[in-house]
């Protein structure tokens, strides 16, 4: 073991403070797999600022995904993580404002929202502070706190005979992952595949959510859409996105760009791409080559092109080697 | 006692389920976090209330000592310590049928310690592979067993301890409130307060928080405040500044308990359907029951 991975590990063993690795090396497949038969689409669809119209704009790239939600009870799950209106650290409040007015046009038999954050417990707070209350009609009957939802048992799920879920996100037949465009100094990436963290309930695994640090962080985003990603969509917000020290001491950087899809592992590839990351060196997304498509030959891109809208995202010294070349 | 801490108790004797319990919300399923909150700020107030909800949380407990989290969960986790909160100031110790019962929880307490004390992290730290400014020295308390300490159960788990630690395993009870306090004290941001229990990550100063914070001074009632120098300055105004209602609740009660007297909050009638919240103000009010959280039992 070298002397860098021995202090990575011991550092991800000691704390997890906002993400953390497991004990032992993640063990990285040889060769990324080809993924599930076919091709998945990808929307990347421009969005300059939050007062765009991202309804149109949502719109435009479901109907280009073929999403059909008619009859669904839909989840909103944004990635709210934090007191602090003037960083990008959130979802944004009118893409979350845009998606519900979308799913509810698209002729959804409910939309809701719910999140659990990772080390705040003060949920509804910080999502009034986050504007969602002043953005969204009704907020209070719409939202639920994640963490403190009533839950029941999933079977063996990392490493557990049973793991617990909440009642809310067992019971929504589409989860919309309204991920934030992030760098993350655990992960890499942090997009609609790592916000599946916010589902797993504080009241039972704690603030932050330490068994998933144990786990592994690649091991448990795996897991986590192993178990949901089939009943996903993915809404990226990357149109202000975070840089450098993510997912909350980083800096603000604008791609103008909202990504979506019903292959959350082909979204998160794209996002990669987007921000200058090659996602076949992102541990979590070749861990997940087998759920969906990393390769960017099985991914059909719709709306704009990569290279119309890549954006190199700045990254720490521990992530140079991920970028895209 | 006045519409705030009036209309919060109300709040919270109308909430309570048909078992006993309290959910998050009202309407939900029992959780004994809420639960031992709700009792709490009921304690001597309302008997009846408080036995069934004694009754419910009873039947958590595990074979190995430990309490659930709720009716549907099956493992043991921190919640122990509020248990033993619980059965302390209900009269644990004293009364023959809760005492079985509090030893059980807290040979549960004192086995458990946080899983960043082992040989291979210290040996890390000692050779200052760590990319992180922190003492893994001291054992502390995990939310579950087999992870990491922090904060918040640590602080929840001096408290418990600091009731039993005249009448049961006094010696070791004792050395570990010790060295679970030098935890917290070591754990202190570079701002003044404490976040969940990384002060700093690769390398970088982490913010602190208010409901952390307050925790924290939870775990350190008893201990001189000139080993915390600061904090309760910043604690106030953090209690001032923040937008966190819950931070809030947790600072007026931490303050409170160190002889700190905030300013009531304003006679306001409750409007929110957050149960910890409503218990949590309403301990945290002049009238309420935050002394409580202070060492001894029967209250």
């Amino acid at each position: 073991m070298t002397r860098r991975k021995f202090a990575v590990l011991s550092s991800a063993a000691v704390v997890g403070a906002y993400g953390g690795m497991k004990l032992q090396p993640a063990a990285k497949p040889a060769k990324l797999a080809d993924g599930p038969p076919g091709s998945s689409a990808v929307a990347i669809i421009r969005a300059r600022s939050y007062s765009d119209d991202l309804v149109s704009r949502m719109l435009d790239g479901i109907r280009q995904c073929g999403l059909d939600v008619r009859g669904k009870r839909v989840l909103l799950k944004p990635n709210l993580v934090e007191f602090d209106p003037a960083t990008v650290i959130n979802t944004n409040a009118a893409v979350i404002a845009a998606a519900y007015e979308v799913f509810e046009r698209l002729g959804a038999a409910e939309v809701k929202i719910g999140e659990g954050p990772g080390h705040r417990r003060d949920t509804l707070d910080m999502a009034s502070d986050a504007r969602y209350r002043a953005a969204i009609p009704k907020f209070e009957t719409l939202f639920t706190d994640l963490n403190r939802d009533d839950v029941s048992p999933v079977p063996n799920f990392a490493g557990e005979r049973e793991f617990y879920f909440p009642n809310t996100v067992l019971g929504a037949d589409l989860i919309v992952s309204l991920a934030k465009m992030k760098t993350h100094h655990w992960a890499g990436a942090t997009l609609s595949m790592k916000n599946f963290f916010g589902v797993v309930p504080g009241s039972v695994y704690g603030w932050p959510k330490n068994k998933l640090h144990y786990y592994g962080i690649p091991e448990s985003i795996v897991a986590l859409n192993r178990q949901f990603g089939r009943k996903a969509f993915a809404i990226v917000d990357g149109v202000v996105g975070m840089e450098g020290n993510g997912p909350i001491q980083g800096t603000p950087k604008p791609a103008g760009v909202l990504v979506m899809g019903s292959d959350l592992v082909a979204v998160d590839s794209t996002c990669c791409r987007v921000m200058g990351i090659d996602p076949e060196k992102v541990g979590y997304l070749r861990m997940a080559a087998d759920l969906g498509h990393v390769r960017s030959g099985r991914i059909e891109q719709r709306g704009e092109t990569i290279a119309s809208v890549r954006t190199n995202f700045a990254l720490i010294d521990d992530f140079k080697d991920l970028r895209l070349t | 006692m006045g519409l705030y801490l009036d209309s919060r108790l109300e709040f919270l004797r109308a909430t309570q389920n048909s078992d006993g319990g309290w959910g998050y919300f009202p309407g939900k399923g029992s959780w004994l976090e809420p639960t031992a909150y709700a009792m709490l700020a009921i304690h001597g107030r309302d008997i009846a209330v408080c036995d069934r909800a004694w009754k419910l949380v009873g039947s958590w407990q595990r074979p190995d000592g430990s309490f659930q989290p709720s009716g549907e969960v099956k493992d043991g986790t921190w919640v122990t310590a509020l248990a033993v909160t619980l059965a302390s100031i209900r009269g644990g110790g004293v009364r023959d049928e809760d005492d079985a019962r509090v030893r059980a929880a807290v040979d549960w307490l004192l086995r458990v310690v946080g899983a960043e004390h082992n040989l291979w992290t210290r040996t890390g730290s000692f050779l200052h592979l760590i990319k992180a400014r922190l003492d893994v020295s001291h054992e502390g308390w995990p939310w579950r067993d087999g992870n990491a300490s922090w904060i918040e159960p640590t602080a929840h788990t001096l408290v418990a301890l600091k009731k039993v630690a005249d009448w049961y395993r006094p010696a070791e009870v004792a050395d570990r409130i010790r060295d679970g306090e030098d935890l917290i004290l070591s754990r202190r941001c570079t701002d003044g307060g404490w976040n969940y229990g990384t002060p700093n990550m690769l390398y970088v100063d982490l913010p602190s928080y208010p409901e952390t914070t307050a925790l924290a001074l939870l775990g350190l009632v008893g201990r001189s405040a000139r080993e915390f120098p600061g904090a309760l300055d910043y604690a106030e105004r953090s209690r001032a500044e923040t937008k966190s209602s819950l931070g809030k609740a947790w600072l007026q009660i931490a303050l409170r308990l160190h002889g700190r007297n905030p300013a009531a909050s304003a006679e306001i009638a409750w409007t929110s359907t957050d149960v910890m919240l409503a218990a949590l103000e309403a301990l945290g009010h002049p009238q309420g029951n935050y002394g409580l959280f202070r060492s001894g039992g029967r209250a």
